[in-house]
């Protein structure tokens, strides 16, 4: 399993334990006095779930199971998709501290769905061409 | 494909037709209790259906640390695979029902032992894959 892929999935893996505790505490005061900020973590329940679970799991696994190139980096230059890790996990860092800012929460949501983006382009450059099949290739 | 993997898949299909149906009732023209169900929904879609699939593929698909055990399915997928399931149900049975029948202990123990075993689900999941993430030639050392 490539690095890149190991660092999605662990960061997937890290989101998906959070999101689920975060979930548990606001079902839990619904039946149980909590602290009432608890609910302000909806958002951060819903975007460490969509974001930094789901899709990133599907990430770091497509990355690493689709059909790799028969020339060249088999997986595309690996620098690149260190970047599409870095990118995808500071703008989910970003995101997730905009909820708990009131003076820069805009600027922080902008620039954490700005580095998702620019990250996403990246995993498509890196992907589009490894969506191929060799089955009828000529030896 | 492993049996707990196939219990994973078959369980997330219930839950996937569960909330389409939820989905449609919730629809229908008269039905006060849509935004009761509304979390039901979303997580009968997302725990229920896409989380069972990714679970339960990943345990199939992800190399294991010992290429030469046979045994397939660990316990603790397993109990990952109960103990979310039971969780699940339980919120599902509980849930709608929090602002009908206030201040029920029955509920409040149900929704809580829900909470418990929906977190202890994901943490065994997690403790069965994360030892899988690792580079081929570490894992050949290994």
């Amino acid at each position: 399993m490539p690095l890149p892929s190991i660092w999605l999935l662990r960061s997937s893996l890290i989101c998906f334990l959070i999101s689920t505790i975060i979930g548990a505490l606001i079902l839990s005061s619904k039946v149980i006095t909590i602290h009432p900020a608890i609910w302000s973590l909806l958002p951060v329940h819903f975007e460490l779930a969509i974001w930094g679970w789901i899709i990133q799991f599907v990430l770091g696994t497509a990355y690493w199971m689709f059909p790799k190139k028969l020339e060249g980096e088999r997986r595309g230059n690996p620098l690149v998709a260190t970047v599409m890790v870095v990118l995808f996990n500071a703008g989910l860092i970003l995101l997730i501290l905009s909820n708990f800012t009131e003076t820069i929460s805009l600027q922080l949501s902008l620039s954490g769905r700005s580095l998702i983006t620019a990250s996403i382009l990246i995993f498509a450059f890196l992907i589009w061409s490894r969506v191929v099949t060799y089955r009828n290739l000529k030896h | 494909m492993p049996k707990v993997t196939r219990w994973f898949i078959k369980a997330g299909i219930l839950y996937f037709i569960a909330g389409v149906v939820l989905a449609l009732l919730s629809e229908v023209p008269g039905v006060k209790a849509a935004p009761l169900l509304l979390p039901v929904y979303w997580h009968m879609l997302v725990m229920g259906w896409i989380t069972q699939v990714i679970m339960g593929v990943s345990i199939w698909m992800f190399p294991r640390k010992h290429r030469d055990r046979k045994k397939r399915e660990s316990l603790l997928t397993w109990l990952a695979f109960w103990f979310l399931n039971t969780g699940l149900i339980l919120r599902f049975l509980a849930e709608p029902f929090i602002p009908v029948i206030q201040q029920s202990t029955s509920i409040t123990v149900v929704i809580l032992l829900s909470s418990i075993l929906q977190v202890l689900a994901i943490v065994f999941y997690i403790a069965e894959i994360w030892p899988r993430l690792m580079q081929d030639k570490k894992r050949k050392r290994s």
